[in-house]
């Protein structure tokens, strides 16, 4: 059982789209490629699927591909400030002394 | 025309108004979300809210606005307090780094008088040569505990049956009492035993040298008997004397006990809680099976998934919840320890729940024969062949040698969850950890494919549950009570 989902490169990045996918390899393979504006995703069930099966899980990796663009967003807005308070979080850890 | 503009031209644009912290969210299953930040403080929101919050669409009148500022999801004026503070608690979770490998273990024998099914390491022998460890092997693994720069150490003996070889415990206590009149360390001792052939001479060592006693109770007898064969079928009848003399002799609350959970064990979950409460314990640690050693050899590993683990966890976390709802103040301790990560700003240390991983630099553990190995599970690996997590042995190898080894550092970098695959995104990930040698163990990779990953599933959902459970106000009065 496989199916092809497509996602429009002017609103998703392939990083989105990779990151949703890998949530789903205990169930499905995938193959992600360019096609021109838009970012081809064929999606094959590791296991023996029903039509409406593959439909619902399908229809929650479009929804996951959503999460990781506001992902992105959320990383990117707040890199700096993450970044800053990590180093200064490690910055007392001392492992560099070994 | 007035000579000022409405008061609305002079609020800043809706745009810049706050400026978001990092976090991170996930979707609960009631179609909330999740949002964590660097800390692990969380605040429950409905999936618009999450989005007008990303897309500065919040106003400061919302209901979650002042939630979200006072956990540090977002700043909006006194910028550097906010930050300041958010360091400042992300420094304290990661204040243990500082003070690497706190709990060195000694395996002082791998003989046992047991004959559990899942055990992972253990030997019925007579053989004390073969599988003793010996005072020049104990020797050379003390000097390497000292050179530990934590502030506390606590040094546990393990077996087999660590007792059997009570004469070396008691060489390795006065050493490292000796050695540590010049440490001046929090020194600590625990012995994990069976109890099954520990005299009342042995305990009363144990009360002058101040050594915890870590025993073992897999529930009613009839269970405890069939998991911990022993010759005379008395394990349950001498683990409970044992319990009651300890307790008399070294202290009430020097005595803990520790259950695994078999097949035997998933449908009896009250039961094993009841014996806990019969003997007087104020808590348990429902624990699954490990998949090393004998376990995995017996096939007792594979007997039950995650899932059917998560159903007795649950039942036995009801169960106790209830006891506490009639009055009895009674502890389960894994759930203590994930509410201390999402409750507060400390680390509570638990080995498997760190990122970087608990390995070496939480533990290290000293075999009889002088290997040294990352953790506890690392040596039961070994027992089985796969020596991937040695990191040297203490006849031939410096503490340095150990420490800088790449069988240490390379999974630990590798696992870390601020960037292994999904965990890095994940919103439970402050209060998760990386289990690097799990993950080499069941999936042959100490970074792990998280999607089929037990631990991630097992984690995940009693993450979840306790989210959940924390809703409820009586609840949540008693899970704030065992933190």
């Amino acid at each position: 059982m496989s199916a092809v989902l497509s996602f429009p490169t002017a609103v998703y990045s392939v990083e989105a789209v990779k990151r949703a996918a890998y949530r789903f390899t205990d169930r499905l393979s995938f193959e992600i490629s360019l096609n021109g504006e838009e970012i081809r995703c064929s999606v094959t069930a590791l296991a023996d699927m029903t039509s409406e099966d593959l439909a619902s899980v399908t229809a929650r990796v479009r929804n996951e591909v959503l999460d990781q663009d506001l992902r992105e967003r959320i990383a990117a807005e707040t890199a700096v400030v993450r970044n800053v308070v990590l180093a200064y979080a490690f910055s007392a850890a001392g492992l560099q002394d070994l | 025309m007035s000579r000022f503009g409405a008061l609305a031209d002079y609020a800043p644009a809706l745009e810049t108004r706050y400026q978001l912290l990092p976090f991170r969210f996930a979707n609960l299953d009631d179609g909330r979300c999740l949002v964590t930040n660097l800390v692990g403080e969380y605040v429950l929101l409905a999936r618009a809210d999450l989005e007008d919050f990303v897309h500065h669409r919040l106003v400061p009148s919302s209901p979650v606005y002042d939630d979200l500022k006072a956990k540090h999801f977002l700043v909006d004026g006194d910028h550097s307090v906010a930050i300041d503070l958010l360091v400042l608690k992300a420094r304290t979770k990661a204040s243990r780094l500082a003070h690497f490998t706190g709990l060195h273990m000694f395996v002082t024998t791998l003989r046992c008088e047991h004959a559990c099914p899942y055990c992972q390491v253990s030997r019925q022998s007579e053989d004390r040569a073969a599988f003793d460890m010996s005072e020049a092997t104990a020797d050379r693994a003390l000097a390497m505990v000292f050179r530990s720069p934590s502030p506390t150490i606590k040094i546990e003996f393990q077996g087999g049956e660590s007792a059997l070889n009570f004469g070396l415990v008691r060489y390795i206590v006065e050493r490292a009492e000796d050695i540590n009149r010049h440490e001046r360390r929090d020194l600590a001792f625990v012995i994990a035993t069976n109890l099954a052939i520990v005299t009342d001479e042995m305990l009363h060592y144990c009360r002058e040298h101040d050594i915890l006693v870590s025993t073992s109770l897999d529930g009613p007898a009839d269970l405890h008997n069939k998991n911990r064969p022993r010759a005379g079928r008395d394990s349950h009848e001498r683990a409970v004397d044992g319990i009651r003399r300890a307790r008399a002799i070294v202290g009430r609350d020097r005595v803990s006990a520790l259950m695994t959970t078999t097949r035997d064990s998933l449908g009896r979950a009250e039961e094993i809680v009841d014996e806990y409460l019969r003997q007087g314990f104020a808590g348990i640690f429902l624990r699954p099976l490990s998949p090393y050693g004998f376990a995995v050899k017996t096939k007792s590993y594979a007997a039950y998934d995650a899932d059917a683990w998560l159903d007795f966890y649950f039942r036995g976390l009801r169960y106790i919840l209830e006891l506490n709802r009639a009055g009895y103040r009674f502890i389960e301790h894994y759930a203590s320890l994930v509410l201390g990560k999402m409750l507060t700003p400390f680390d509570t240390g638990y080995v498997d729940l760190r990122s970087p991983a608990g390995i070496g630099i939480g533990a290290l553990i000293y075999n009889y024969d002088g290997e040294v190995y990352a953790s506890d599970e690392s040596r039961m690996l070994a027992e089985m062949g796969d020596k991937s997590f040695r990191l040297g042995n203490v006849h031939r190898d410096t503490w340095e040698d150990i420490m800088t080894s790449e069988a240490l550092l390379g999974p630990l970098e590798a696992s870390f969850t601020g960037s292994a695959p999904m965990c890095s995104e994940c919103a439970f990930e402050p209060y998760c950890g990386a289990d690097p040698v799990f993950h080499h163990a069941t999936q042959g990779d100490a970074v792990g494919h998280k999607p089929t990953s037990a631990f991630c599933r097992r984690n995940m959902a009693i993450f979840k549950h306790l989210i959940g459970l924390l809703e409820e106000p009586e609840t949540r009065r008693i899970l704030l009570g065992w933190i």
